[in-house]
């Protein structure tokens, strides 16, 4: 038998090579060219581990509507964890942009997260949809290829305060408590500016970091302050514990509690009725929303999972949604032609109608006030707030920090 | 209080057992599940308060009698990989029992609200529990100091080789040990309940204080373990009423400071 010489291994190699690119690289590229891979960043890990599994329901059930499909292209949804940091985001992004071919990206859900990874957008020219309080995306470090779902800092503080207000026009003397991070100084900043028209004054502002789970020290500082009125600027299981600690105090029920940004469901059903009873909620969405859209989605949301969605899976369903529309209307999955598409894109939607400002990138939409409900008048479990108002009062041109979104 | 209380627990088992016990925070979870559970299956929160911390000693006793015995002899790498998958079981087991959702448990009608101290609001509930934690620290110290079985615990964590010698069980006292450290986090995680609700993250929250507490303290020295837990809740409380946005960072900051100048912790000698 002939012995394998140097030059058989070479040949060998070159035909394995050859074949590779005839059938194997083909292949990819048919891949690449039919599927559209959309990113779901969602956090199952870290400070808003619980919230990640139901953004990705949401955005499922979006994709699902439409049978995975759009322009007639399958759709390869793929999620990773972005561990709440920004660290992880960053880098799970651009793996998934360059191992996975992912042009589209939706999530993260913390604010600060969020900056980094629009900026991971910019850089690699992929379209990023996000939905959260920070101002920056949409103002100061806003960029072509990042779009944000949520109502502007402003639109919200403009919503609780204005509301609030008018029910408790009393109440003049506020006292914050404020996520320490990109969406707690946002809205800190416009309730602050939205107070100065009612004559507010806050008696106190106390920031805390992300993850804080001992308030009471914040709490007594409150106390100390004797305020008409507690608002709070933070989010999840920060709010959560915020609110309980308030109530142990013996603060609530007697001084009303604003949750100025909430998530709603997910972190109502976490506090009893007994802390709930004086409590004031604003938030991006809630389930009892009149819209046919928030009606139909809340039927099958509920259907499937056993309670209503909250702010996190209704945000990114509806940001899903979005993007899909977006492609009806460019009828081009050119990242792009459908970011040209989203730019002043009209549709209506969970919250009503939403209108994408194509100068800022901001979404244009109603913001929710809440009063939960007491005890007694609680018709089933969930049942827990009415909507008293909403708001879509668009920032004014004088605070907008998006001078020019630039070009691609 | 409760972070002396949870620290003692901790040094307790470092101490006697030579274990660094990874499992000792989804404990205190277990305890403050356990204690809702019980108390709205009663309607009775001061029978759960009993209960729910003997429910998490026996649990710590069959952890102790079924995994960590095998384990003596072994490294601590080996010790600290079962503890700590022993937490993953744990903190996992919480979310299929109870769910992932987070919830709140009420303190007793009688404790509900605030009190005026004079110079600042306080919570009832917090003040029973200064003074509850207070009185199990007390009557863990007099346990120790006073009691045979208590002399002999501390015994075997200066010299277990001695106390064997001397004819005593000595893998009894390991297994008392482990179940005593597992009531103090039970019971620690129950008095909680109410004030910081109930989540499945909340164990490992409460772990990292719990380790601070115990190298702060000295590696398994009991008084040290009170002695730092009461420091550490006493310095962030007076940094909060200054600067608040501290709060949590002095806990680390302070034990710092004193490894720093006491490499062995306050009371400790290894």
């Amino acid at each position: 038998m002939k012995k394998l010489s140097r030059r058989d291994v070479l040949k060998a190699g070159a035909g394995v090579a050859a074949a590779s690119t005839v059938a194997g690289f083909p292949s990819i590229l048919r891949a690449q060219s039919k599927e559209i891979v959309i990113l779901g960043l969602w956090d199952q890990t870290g400070a808003f581990a619980d919230v990640g599994p139901i953004n990705d329901r949401g955005m499922k059930m979006a994709l699902e509507e439409r049978g995975m499909q759009v322009l007639g292209r399958p759709i390869k949804y793929i999620t990773r964890d972005g561990a709440t940091q920004a660290g992880t985001s960053t880098r799970r992004t651009e793996e998934a942009v360059d191992g996975d071919g992912a042009k589209f990206v939706i999530g993260p859900w913390s604010s600060g997260v969020a900056l980094a990874v629009s900026e991971v957008a910019k850089r690699k020219k992929v379209l990023h949809l996000f939905s959260g309080g920070t101002e920056d995306i949409s103002g100061a470090r806003c960029h072509r290829y990042s779009f944000q779902w949520a109502a502007s800092p402003y639109t919200a503080a403009k919503t609780v305060v204005d509301s609030f207000m008018k029910a408790n026009p009393k109440a003049k003397r506020w006292h914050l408590l404020v996520a320490d991070y990109a969406f707690g100084w946002s809205v800190e900043k416009y309730i602050k500016e939205v107070g100065k028209t009612h004559g507010i004054e806050f008696v106190g502002a106390d920031r805390h970091p992300l993850g804080e789970r001992e308030f009471s020290n914040y709490v007594q500082k409150a106390a100390a302050n004797k305020p008409d009125a507690v608002a709070m600027v933070n989010f999840g299981g920060d709010a959560v514990a915020g609110a309980r600690e308030i109530f142990n105090f013996g603060l609530t029920p007697k001084v009303p509690l604003i949750m100025s940004w909430s998530s709603g469901v997910e972190e109502l059903v976490q506090l009893s009725p007994e802390i709930r009873q004086n409590i004031w909620v604003g938030s991006n969405f809630y389930y009892t929303a009149d819209t046919p859209g928030a009606k139909e989605f809340v039927k099958n949301y509920s259907a499937k999972f056993g309670n209503p969605p909250g702010y996190a899976p209704s945000a990114a369903y509806s940001m899903t949604r979005l993007l899909l529309a977006g492609f009806d209307k460019a009828k081009s999955p050119e990242v792009q032609d459908v970011i040209k598409a989203l730019e002043g894109i009209e549709v209506n939607d969970i919250v009503g109608r939403m209108k994408m400002d194509a100068a800022t990138h901001q979404n244009i939409r109603p913001y929710f006030f809440m009063r939960c409900k007491q005890k007694a008048a609680m018709k089933h479990e969930t049942d827990f707030a009415d909507i008293i108002a909403t708001g879509d009062a668009p920032l004014p041109k004088e605070y907008a920090a998006c001078k020019d979104i630039g070009s691609f | 209080m409760l972070y002396a209380l949870m620290g003692l627990g901790l040094s307790l088992v470092t101490g006697i057992l030579n274990i660094p016990n990874f499992a000792h925070g989804a404990l205190f979870a277990v305890g403050a599940y356990l204690l809702a559970t019980v108390a709205v299956a009663l309607g009775n929160f001061w029978l759960a308060l009993l209960i729910a911390p003997l429910g998490v000693a026996l649990l710590g006793l069959a952890i102790e009698y079924a995994g960590i015995r095998r384990l003596y002899a072994a490294g601590h790498d080996y010790q600290l990989l079962f503890t700590f998958g022993l937490a993953l079981i744990l903190s996992e087991s919480i979310i299929l029992i109870w769910g992932p959702i987070g919830s709140s448990y009420l303190p007793p009608e009688i404790l509900r609200g605030g009190m005026d101290l004079g110079f600042t609001m306080y919570p009832k509930y917090r003040l029973f529990v200064m003074v509850a934690a207070g009185l199990l620290i007390f009557a863990t110290w007099l346990f120790l100091e006073k009691t045979r079985y208590g002399a002999i615990m501390r015994a075997g964590i200066e010299n277990k080789e001695m106390v064997s010698l001397l004819g005593i069980d000595i893998r009894m006292m390991f297994t008392v040990a482990f179940a005593m450290g597992a009531y103090l986090a039970g019971i620690a995680g129950a008095l909680t309940a109410p004030i910081r609700g109930l989540n499945p993250g909340m164990g490992p929250d409460m772990l990292g204080i719990a380790f601070v507490v115990v190298a702060l303290g000295g590696l398994g020295n009991l008084l040290g373990a009170i002695a730092a837990g009461l420091i550490i809740g006493v310095a962030q409380a007076l940094v909060a009423a200054y600067w608040t946005e501290a709060s949590t960072v002095v806990i680390y900051a302070v034990m710092a400071v004193i490894l720093l100048v006491r490499p062995q912790g306050l009371f400790g000698i290894r």
